[in-house]
């Protein structure tokens, strides 16, 4: 039925225009994709958070993101690397990937029972088993890629494509099914809202990171603002909420094209670029009607005619997506080439003699506005645009923006155009400190892998290592602070281990931090402590890890439970500790080897003997009980096996370095019936080592630190008198 | 987002968090203490768990001792004693929850303890005390495993000459803050103020051990020249996660002075001091400061009932972050 009309008008016009015929469908026009009305419910969206940071307010992180398939915490540290060259996991594009989500890893934190760490993070294997070479020790030598040895293109093509990555993450904008008939009145399409942190991440990316788009700014602000625009309705007045007040009054009016709203509306939109809302509400002009075309064939032809023509806009960029307007041209060259002949085509129909000819004022008006607004007449533009941030994106260049602001000056500011404004003013701080101040750390903390691609002074700013941020670069401080964030919420810190990755990618101070952290964990709960542990050994943390085996060891021991007290001491390898205990046990055990307490401890000492053999002292006590319970035989008249059984308990004890050198004469004293016996029960050797113990004691005697054994004053003469009476015995029988 | 931890009663004057933050103790003018728990660890609300009267004038301060001495703490009372308690389960003892018993109590001799705080060193858990009578002692455990044999192992003045003192001082309070770093190579150290009405007692120092003479040593004065005779209210010493200086906070009746200390002495022996910022906002004396994990703010505590955040920015310049204002009077 349309075809009529357009049959007709390139009969008149085919000689100003010469656009192909397109076969004009009036329902198969797409908007721009965001272009949206506000509708909070449509699909999932990016919720904001505010955590409970310790170190800064504001704290924002996403969280609740989906990512497809595996939950994304648990993957952290194992996951395969992104990078080019496998490098580092904890490189950009494969950490930053898993912002904190709440779900799965929340689940699994809130039910997870004793054995969950050990039986999902390492099959199999004992938590504290020594560390075997994992990812993650290495992410430590490598701590967050610093491009060494990287092509300058690889390196772009890997920050775009961490860029792109997060970029999907922050949320992609969710269209609500398209219905068969479209209502041809509808030119916003109801989809979600963008969110203004992604906003402001593609802001950045357009700026720093993406290269390719270097040439074709224009167009990318132009796609930027058709994407974002509504957010800066919520400050001052835009391009899309006049669309959006237009809209609700579409349905209403009768004869359109006598209402000065709708031309505003047109221009509105042809100015920030937005070619398919144009064409749209062009066509729902009068004089396509059936039964107006009769009556109304020039003033059709010239609304056709400007539509075309608007369809037809050269564009400088690599691609259009499909279904977007206007003709796409990849070099300079022949854009150039494209957009003169465009403009002949539109400096024709200016001057060509159909306006007169068009009896319809609005309309003539109206088009010829839109004309003027093609060939860039700033007057016009400025009358079509709502804020500077929409001039300035149509102009697109940079040195137009304080002018374009002194055309629309703001009242208020929104953040996104204070982000913009440093930008343009190419202050990283500024960039930074708004990021700071309005998207929270992680935003800063993420942004600045662009920053530092896209501007060497801006990568010099950010990784010279300065004095006053104690010795590290604004990078790793900004990093810092969010892995601190993390670090202050359970989910982040243990249950998905985010926060190590992120302390691990700090090169110079985050270890240290990870340390302390670790340090203060609790370890009352065996689930706690063991995921803390395990945390330690994929960072080869050692030291740190045998602190806390420490803490964990004596907490246990001083709660009454001293056989998972010794366990840790073990771990811990502790022999201050253990040597403590080991005096205490066989003060208790000389005391009571007769007593029925004894079996309470003979179990330790019985559970002890096994782990004990590497650290001193409980190996020790072990021999020692062996000791004490073939004496009691002896005394209990079981005499020559049992004798010679103590002898050798005797002579091993004595040389066991484990053994203390207080414990020497106690032994000594509590063998005296074994050295008096008849025949001798010890051979000369035997008796010779015995007596250079006793010498070595005499010696240590002297020394201040030496502690006196609670014994008899006349132990020492009684054991050296029975020594020497069977050195004496001995040298007859051999 | 404020959440409310724990209630405190009325008479609750002073109070400490354990090394994970997950047990809390309370002092009470009364000479009561209080042990607070969270049920488990990933809950945030912490109940009363036992609760004694351990003194009988106000405890004004409690110092946990390190973890790997147990869980145990040291109160200070105002009448100049102080006692160190501890949870103990033994087997011997009837299954009680929350079994706390005193570990060691230290009398009123010449002089009363103003503060008391604990210092990690890798071969023994050291006690620095400081008296109102300007005396300062260091005492050291004797057994790791029990907490009631401790030995005095040194004993000095906070001061850097070594003139005679004449006349009878007399110290209000004292402020003591452990270097926290848990460095094998470091030498145990820790910072020192008076509140006193001797000018030279008064200035923060910074002592260190010497091993190689078993002795301490003072490195370091905090105060510029005109600033000597301060009265110090409060001394924090940051933590250093890897920065080529240390941190140390001073509070005096001038603000909060914010002092760099060098790593590397000189050829005395001293390290370089830096004074980088003064900060005033509290109005009154500062009763309380500490810092954060990471060694970039500074919370202070004043009689202005206010409590007040401290940051640096990219610039090195402090600034008040944050304040957090009492609800009520």
């Amino acid at each position: 039925m349309h075809q009529a009309g357009i049959r007709n008008t390139n009969t008149h016009l085919s000689d100003i225009v010469d656009a192909p015929r397109v076969a004009y469908q009036r329902h198969d026009f797409t908007l721009p994709k965001t272009l949206a009305l506000q509708n909070p419910n449509a699909g999932p969206r990016l919720r904001l958070r505010r955590l409970p940071g310790p170190v800064l307010a504001g704290a924002l992180i996403p969280a609740a993101v989906p990512v497809s398939g595996t939950p994304p915490g648990r993957r952290t540290p194992a996951s395969p690397s992104h990078g080019p060259g496998g490098t580092a996991s904890a490189s950009p594009s494969s950490q930053a990937l898993h912002p904190p989500e709440t779900t799965p890893v929340a689940r699994s934190w809130r039910s997870a029972s004793a054995p969950e760490s050990s039986t999902t993070r390492s099959e199999g294997e004992s938590p504290t088993a020594p560390s075997r070479p994992s990812r993650c020790s290495r992410a430590r030598r490598i701590p967050w890629p610093r491009w060494p040895g990287w092509a300058l293109g690889a390196r772009w093509e890997h920050v775009m494509g961490f860029s792109n990555d997060i970029s999907s993450l922050l949320g992609n904008p969710k269209h609500a099914p398209r219905s068969i008939v479209e209502d041809a009145k509808v030119v916003l399409k109801n989809v979600e809202e963008p969110t203004c942190l992604k906003a402001a991440w593609e802001l950045i990316e357009v700026f720093y990171a993406d290269k390719q788009s270097q040439a074709w700014l224009p167009e990318r602000l132009v796609d930027w603002l058709a994407s974002y625009d509504c957010l800066l309705s919520t400050t001052e007045g835009t391009v899309y909420s006049e669309l959006v007040d237009l809209q609700k009054e579409l349905a209403t009016l009768q004869v359109i094209e006598n209402y000065q709203k709708y031309w505003e509306g047109i221009s509105s939109a042809l100015a920030v670029g937005w070619l398919h809302i144009v064409v749209k509400l062009l066509r729902l002009h009068g004089s396509y009607q059936l039964d107006q075309l009769g009556n109304r064939e020039t003033e059709n032809g010239l609304v056709e005619a400007v539509a075309v023509l608007v369809s037809k806009m050269p564009r400088m960029r690599p691609e259009l997506a499909d279904g977007t307007l206007g003709e796409c041209f990849k070099t300079k060259p022949e854009f150039m080439k494209a957009w003169e002949r465009w403009r002949g085509q539109i400096a024709k129909l200016e001057c060509s003699a159909f306006w007169i000819q068009c009896e319809h004022d609005q309309t003539r008006e109206g088009l010829r506005k839109l004309l003027q607004i093609m060939l860039g007449n700033t007057n016009s533009i400025i009358d079509a645009s709502f804020n500077w941030m929409e001039l300035y994106g149509l102009e697109g260049m940079h040195n137009l923006a304080q002018k374009c602001m002194q055309l629309k000056p703001s009242s208020q500011s929104h953040e996104l155009t204070s982000l913009m404004l440093g930008i343009i003013g190419e202050n990283t701080e500024v960039v930074l400190a708004e990021c700071s101040r309005s998207f929270g750390p992680w935003m800063v903390a993420h942004a600045i892998e662009l920053l530092t691609i896209g501007s060497n002074g801006a990568e010099t700013l950010l990784h010279e290592e300065q004095y006053n941020l104690g010795g590290i670069s604004i990078e790793e401080l900004y990093r810092l602070v969010y892995a601190q964030v993390l670090s202050s919420h359970a989910l982040t810190w243990q249950a998905s281990e985010i926060a190590p990755v992120y302390l691990m990618s700090c090169a110079t101070q985050g270890m240290r931090l990870l340390e302390i952290l670790l340090y203060k964990q609790p370890v009352q709960q065996n689930q706690i402590l063991l995921k803390t542990l395990e945390i330690c050994r994929l960072y080869d943390l050692d030291s740190i890890s045998s602190d806390i085996m420490k803490i964990a060891g004596v907490h246990q021991w001083k709660h009454g439970r001293k056989g998972s007290g010794v366990f840790w001491l073990q771990k811990a390898q502790d022999e201050v500790r253990l040597n403590r205990i080991s005096q205490q046990l066989f003060d208790y055990v000389g005391k009571s080897i007769s007593g029925n307490s004894f079996k309470q401890w003979e179990g330790l000492i019985e559970l002890l003997g096994q782990e004990a053999k590497t650290v001193g002292g409980l190996d020790f006590l072990h021999k020692y009980r062996d000791f004490k319970k073939s004496l009691q035989q002896i005394k209990d008249g079981k005499a020559s096996d049992a004798a010679r059984q103590a002898v050798e308990s005797l002579i091993l004890l004595m040389k066991n370095p484990s053994t203390p050198q207080k414990f020497w004469l106690p032994l000594l004293h509590d063998s005296l019936k074994l050295l008096r016996s008849q025949p001798p029960l010890l051979n000369v050797s035997q008796t010779n080592l015995l007596l250079n113990k006793l010498q070595e004691l005499s010696v240590a005697r002297s020394r201040p630190d030496y502690c006196e054994p609670n014994l008899p004053p006349e132990a020492l003469s009684a054991v050296r008198l029975a020594l020497a009476m069977n050195l004496g015995r001995a040298f007859l029988e051999e | 987002m404020e959440k409310s931890l724990v209630t405190l009663q009325q008479d609750a004057h002073c109070s400490s968090w354990n090394y994970c933050a997950q047990r809390l103790a309370v002092g009470s003018v009364d000479g009561t203490l209080s042990i607070f728990d969270s049920s488990d660890p990933s809950s945030s609300t912490f109940t009363p768990t036992w609760k004694s009267k351990v003194h009988d004038a106000c405890i004004f301060k409690v110092a946990w001792v390190p973890p790997e001495y147990g869980d145990a703490v040291a109160c200070v009372c105002a009448d100049g004693s102080c006692s160190i308690w501890e949870e103990v389960e033994g087997h011997h003892r009837v299954a009680q929850p929350h079994g706390w018993t005193l570990c060691k109590h230290f009398d009123v001799h010449a002089a009363q303890v103003l503060d008391l705080q604990f210092g990690f060193c890798l071969t023994s858990l050291k006690m620095i005390v400081a008296y109102s009578n300007g005396d300062v002692k260091v005492y050291e455990l004797q057994d790791p495993l029990e907490l009631k044999k401790w030995e005095l192992q040194a004993e000095f003045r906070n001061v850097i000459d070594s003139l005679p003192i004449t006349g009878k001082v007399s110290c209000q309070s004292a402020s003591i803050s452990w270097n926290p770093q848990r460095v094998e190579s470091q030498q145990p150290s820790f910072v020192l103020g008076f509140n006193s009405d001797l000018p030279k007692f008064n200035s923060s120092k910074v002592w260190e051990f010497d091993e190689a003479h078993q002795r301490w040593l003072p490195v370091a004065e905090l105060s510029l020249p005109e600033d000597r005779g301060d009265q110090v209210y409060s001394v924090a010493w940051a933590p250093n996660i890897g920065r080529p200086y240390e941190v140390i906070a001073v509070a005096t009746s001038k603000g909060i002075a914010i002092w760099h200390l060098g790593l590397n002495p000189d050829t005395d022996g001293k390290l370089s001091v830096e004074k980088v910022a003064l900060l005033s906002g509290h109005e009154g004396e500062v009763w309380q400061m500490e810092w954060d994990m990471s060694g970039m703010t500074l919370a202070s505590a004043g009689s202005d009932g206010a409590v007040r955040l401290w940051q640096s920015n990219l610039n090195g310049v402090w600034h008040e972050q944050a304040t957090l204002e009492t609800t009520s009077s």
